[in-house]
């Protein structure tokens, strides 16, 4: 090996660090920011689920009991895929929505009224979520308008109590409440699609449905999966709507959190959450490829 | 698709012959009327160019035939075969667009292959046609980069490949080389005209330059308005045309209000020129080319009031009483040229006053 010739002279270590630092200074917010209202509060989680309740208490005793309590009560672990299968369908019936509307909205809705319509799909944020969710409760209760409609039109005789209380319902609502983060998110990519290419498929010799499963989808497929995410993610992790409108029968992961904190189960509750924030992660991590689309197609 | 099997009402042998037919098509928009009772027919093999300036139906009437606009009325057959009623994608049709439409998620090689795949054209022999096509239009080497890493002019005749890789009947093109500057423009006119021979396909062009319509066309059809104003070669359409419009619309032209019997024409200042046939009120067309210009001993006088040096010619602007705006006379000669402010006299042959109807 040869040793290079004439190295420079070097900084005195001290100063040398210094304008290290001093590069980084920028980062300081963020970092304060980052690590008080995040890491911190992650890291007491992350130790209360390996931490002990004992008489509603908190012993720093390092075990893997939360974890495995959750898995050998049946109950939660069916309450487990339930929420899955909850969050699969209402994302995929809220985007299966979705899309034929901000479809509709960028290709065939003059541009003067495309702002006025995606005000309305926006309108419903400046209510409280509650209170949207809670006004479902007198569209589908018993004494609700759906009821109230059927039996003036003489369909039954007596209020039902079906729509309410039940997976259904929880899906109903969900639904509703996550379509405008699919719509916005699909439009916003659907925006800037050249047109034009679907017609050029078609005169090549593609259906419109083999036009737009070809040539449009692979070309929105970030959109998609942001959509997705944005509207699976935060149905994972959903428990008012369960507690509001689902009853017993449309319980969710996240109302057993809800259940174990409000027991003062601290240590089973922070358990739960991490299983979710995991899973989450896990998914993240998965996808990470397909949202990177800064250098697609070579452009 | 061309192997389509004809119904027997959709058939018609007499119209086997022609490439393509438009019969009485009518297109409304509403009250609007884009195209009113159009009949074309279109040889089959021919470069055909729709020439018109912007909202005259051309681009309405290429839409109509790749079947992105369905006709109010009328009916539009290909080789024989009536095909207003099929959808894009099952007609013997295909598109070069405007804006190229290029898939960009797709290389150049999957962009070519992608008609072929939709017929399901077995692998081995789409690829063949597929490097067949790119080395029609010089793009052999060009396979796998994508979209965005080429120029225009090389998207354009990607664009041409992928269209011809199906081998249609007619190809359409909707003002392909509007997005190119003009040398490239030139380069590209010639090429799609060697392209044309050795296809033999028939293309259909819409474009609302003159130049590019006249350097490619076996025939031009110079539409306003919604109607063919005048169907012909080139050299039919410059030489004879049939109203003042085409007359403006290609070439320079100049202008003059007359009154036309056995052969002269009395122009608004009195004096008389000779022209084509035709008798009482008219508009006398002479193009600049055409004109003579010289001191004195012609048919009109007048004062140089502009002389401009355009390369290969001089253009030069005679002020006359016979006409509202100056005469353009195109002069090749350079030693010839006046200088401004010369008095001149202007004639012509007979054969170059073309008179036409007098309406604008």
């Amino acid at each position: 090996m040869t040793v290079a010739a004439a190295e420079p002279p070097r900084a005195p270590l001290a100063q040398r660090l210094g304008t290290h630092l001093a590069s980084y200074g920028g980062f300081i917010p963020a970092i304060v920011l980052l690590g008080l209202f995040f890491l911190v509060p992650l890291g007491i989680v992350v130790c209360y689920s390996f931490w002990e309740t004992i008489d509603y208490s908190v012993v720093h005793h390092w075990t893997l009991d939360n974890y495995h309590y959750f898995f050998s009560v049946s109950a939660y672990v069916t309450t487990m895929w339930a929420t899955l299968w909850v969050a699969l369908v209402s994302t995929a019936i809220a985007i299966g929505l979705a899309f034929p509307f901000a479809y509709w909205l960028s290709r065939y809705v003059p541009r003067r009224l495309r702002l006025p319509l995606l005000v309305l799909v926006i309108v419903p944020f400046w209510t409280s979520y509650l209170l949207r969710v809670y006004s479902w409760l007198t569209i589908l209760g018993e004494k609700g308008v759906l009821n109230r409609l059927l039996q003036w039109t003489g369909i039954t005789h007596h209020p039902l109590s079906v729509f309410l209380y039940d997976r259904p319902a929880v899906i109903l609502v969900l639904v509703y409440l996550y379509f405008p983060f699919g719509a916005l998110t699909l439009y916003s990519s659907l925006e800037r699609f050249d047109w034009n290419q679907l017609r050029a498929a078609m005169d090549l010799g593609a259906s419109p449905l083999q036009a737009i499963v070809r040539i449009l989808v692979p070309q929105i497929r970030p959109g998609l999966i942001t959509a997705i995410i944005f509207v699976f993610i935060p149905i994972l992790g959903e428990y008012l709507t369960p507690q509001i409108v689902g009853g017993t029968g449309g319980v969710m992961i996240g109302n057993l959190i809800v259940n174990f904190f409000q027991a003062a189960e601290y240590t089973r509750g922070a358990a739960v959450s991490l299983l979710i924030a995991a899973f989450i992660v896990g998914l993240l991590a998965v996808f990470r490829k397909s949202l990177s689309s800064a250098d697609a197609y070579g452009a | 698709m061309t192997t389509t099997v004809p119904t027997p009402i959709d058939t018609d042998p007499a119209a086997a012959t022609a490439g393509i037919q438009l019969r009485g098509v009518v297109k409304r928009y509403g009250a609007q009327v884009a195209l009113r009772g159009l009949e074309l027919e279109i040889r089959d093999g021919e470069f055909f160019c729709l020439l018109g300036p912007s909202g005259c139906g051309k681009t309405t009437t290429l839409n109509l035939i790749g079947g992105f606009v369905a006709p109010s009325e009328g009916e539009i057959w290909i080789r024989g075969q009536r095909i207003d009623t099929l959808p894009p994608h099952r007609r013997p049709v295909n598109t070069v667009f405007q804006s190229y439409a290029l898939f960009p998620h797709m290389n150049v090689r999957d962009n070519v292959r992608f008609g072929l795949k939709m017929d399901r054209v077995p692998r081995a022999d789409s690829t063949r046609r597929v490097d067949e096509s790119l080395a029609l239009v010089g793009l052999e080497d060009f396979g796998d980069r994508m979209p965005a890493q080429l120029s225009g002019g090389q998207q354009q005749r990607v664009a041409v490949a992928r269209a011809l890789v199906k081998r249609p009947a007619v190809l359409l093109l909707d003002e392909p080389l509007g997005a190119l500057d003009l040398k490239l423009r030139q380069r590209l006119q010639i090429e799609l005209a060697q392209i044309h021979r050795g296809v033999g396909t028939t293309f259909v062009y819409v474009t609302h330059d003159q130049e590019e319509a006249m350097s490619m066309a076996d025939r031009i059809a110079v539409m306003n308005d919604g109607r063919v104003e005048q169907l012909g070669t080139p050299e039919e359409v410059y030489r004879r045309p049939s109203s003042r419009f085409v007359a403006d619309f290609i070439g320079d032209s100049n202008f003059f209000s007359a009154t036309v019997d056995g052969g002269i024409a009395a122009l608004v200042d009195g004096s008389r020129v000779p022209c084509g046939a035709g008798s009482g009120g008219a508009v006398l067309m002479v193009r600049p080319e055409a004109i003579r210009i010289d001191a004195g001993g012609g048919s009109i006088s007048g004062r140089v009031v502009q002389t401009s040096f355009l390369g290969s010619f001089v253009r030069v602007a005679v002020e006359t009483a016979a006409s509202e705006a100056p005469v353009i006379v195109a002069i090749h000669d350079e030693a010839a040229v006046p200088q401004v402010g010369d008095g001149v006299s202007l004639r012509w042959h007979a054969a170059d006053g073309i008179v036409l109807e007098d309406r604008e």
